[in-house]
């Protein structure tokens, strides 16, 4: 699989990223580093805790690894939940959370496979 | 260049983007920011920042660096991953640069810091300059002031040499002339106190301290025969020895152009005016009244008190008691109500000076007699 298959694949921007990061080479190298990306399970855990600031900073966390490294939905996802627990809310609308995780799985999934070829 | 951001995958972004034109230093929160600005900030040329951190987040490590006068010298650019809103103002309003704004863009990036470095480069140089070149005028003002001050107090001393000089034909020593210059500053002082309507200041009272030395520089002009006569002038011989006034006039304007602004027409007024008298029977011109210039008037009385006290070719000293109720009276022509109102007030002071400069000359004569 190519780093542009990738992106086909979980759905990103590949052009877009391609553009702003100028070689192909940094779009493979960063898009791996994802897997070492710990805001999601930081977010997951802050929200079993309730600690709705600490997950109000690893959401956006999360929106801002996706924007640059292009991961459209997922960033799209978490920029929304960032939105909900902005102040240290308790987020109202749980579902984005499932929908989070399953984005967020699935992008791992892909990246993942492709890291591994 | 430091970077503050608790992201890595970020902070990397950032490093690969800029590491060939920046040495680059990581911060992975606000805190060790604040510890690498403490213990560097000299060599920092510009912070880029993230707001949402563990810790002291992005804000407090703007207030900090604002505290310390850091952010005058240290440009500071805002990572966010927001357009506008109120935590971009409220980063404007602390001092931050620009912002660089998620996703990141590599040209974008690059280009907003270099030219914001740029900026802050030559704002600082400015800034440098401004202070070197103002500190060197600052030098240059106190030399010119020193020199100023040299080259008053030369002139000081060659306006007293020259009123020596002429009263030396007298054979006077040059303490008449150090005399008329304390007599006359005593009651300009006075004066200036008593009646603020005729506008001295200290500077103006300096300048008719300083002309007084010149008021007899006509003498040099008058025959030893009148001059050293003593007893009675005739008449013809008073009219003549009167023109010592004009004659002083004269040499001055033969000096017209060396002087300071402002002090020649002063060493004018008192050559040609001090024998003036307020009921205007004085001489040369018959002034009367505040037609007299201030600075002759002040001279006037000056010289005719210094006259009374000393010895003369023609006479004895008079004593301070007879003097002082000579002018008053009018004896030696009338002067101005104001200033005999002055007078009397200082009376004290010219009498400490009369005592003080006649007995140092009764030493020196006492001296030369011993000798």
């Amino acid at each position: 699989m190519t780093v542009k298959e990738c992106y086909a694949a979980f759905g990103g921007d590949f052009e877009g990223t391609l553009a702003r990061l100028s070689s192909e080479k940094l779009v493979d190298r960063f898009i791996r580093k994802f897997l070492a990306d710990e805001s999601f399970a930081t977010l997951k855990k802050a929200l079993e805790e309730e600690n709705y600031e600490e997950a109000f900073r690893a959401a956006h966390t999360l929106k801002g690894v996706g924007m640059n490294l292009g991961i459209t939905k997922l960033y799209q996802i978490s920029g929304e939940l960032t939105e909900e627990m902005r102040g240290g809310k308790k987020p109202e609308n749980m579902d984005l959370i499932a929908q989070l995780e399953t984005e967020y799985e699935h992008t791992r999934a892909v990246i993942s496979e492709f890291a591994g070829a | 260049m430091l970077i503050v951001d608790d992201d890595e995958i970020n902070r990397e972004m950032l490093t690969v983007m800029l590491e060939d034109e920046y040495p680059i230093e990581i911060a992975v929160d606000g805190e060790a920011a604040v510890d690498v600005l403490h213990r560097r900030q000299e060599e920092i040329l510009v912070v880029l920042l993230d707001l949402l951190m563990p810790k002291i987040d992005g804000f407090g490590v703007l207030e900090i660096m604002k505290a310390q006068g850091w952010l005058d010298k240290i440009p500071v650019l805002v990572i966010s991953a927001e357009s506008a809103n109120n935590a971009e103002y409220r980063c404007l309003e602390l001092g931050v640069s620009d912002f660089i704004h998620k996703p990141y863009d590599h040209t974008i990036v690059k280009n907003r810091i270099t030219n914001t470095v740029n900026l802050f480069r030559y704002k600082n140089e400015l800034e440098d300059k401004v202070a070197e070149q103002t500190e060197e005028l600052r030098k240059q003002y106190e030399l010119l002031k020193r020199q100023r001050d040299r080259l008053k107090e030369s002139n000081v001393r060659i306006i007293d040499l020259l009123g020596t000089v002429v009263e030396s034909r007298n054979l006077e020593s040059g303490e008449h002339i150090q005399r008329v210059k304390g007599f006359t500053r005593i009651l300009a002082e006075q004066l200036m106190k008593d009646c603020p309507e005729y506008g001295l200041t200290p500077e103006k009272i300096d300048g008719i301290v300083m002309a007084s030395a010149l008021h007899d520089v006509g003498k040099i002009a008058i025959p030893d025969s009148v001059l050293l006569k003593p007893g009675k002038l005739t008449f013809e011989e008073f009219e003549f020895m009167k023109t010592h006034t004009i004659k002083g006039c004269e040499i001055l304007d033969n000096a017209e152009g060396i002087w300071e602004e402002g002090y020649g027409d002063i060493c004018y007024e008192i050559c040609r005016h001090h024998h003036e008298r307020y009921d205007g029977r004085g001489y040369p011109d018959g002034l009367a009244g505040e037609d007299i210039p201030l600075s002759a008037q002040l001279v006037g009385v000056a010289d005719v008190y210094d006259a009374l006290v000393s010895v003369r070719v023609y006479k004895p000293p008079f004593t301070l008691d007879q003097a002082y109720h000579m002018i008053l009276n009018g004896e030696c022509g009338m002067f101005s109500p104001k200033l005999m109102s002055s007078f009397r007030r200082c009376r004290g002071k010219f009498e400490a000076l009369a005592r003080m400069q006649h007995g140092n000359e009764n030493k020196e004569k006492g001296k030369e007699a011993v000798g």
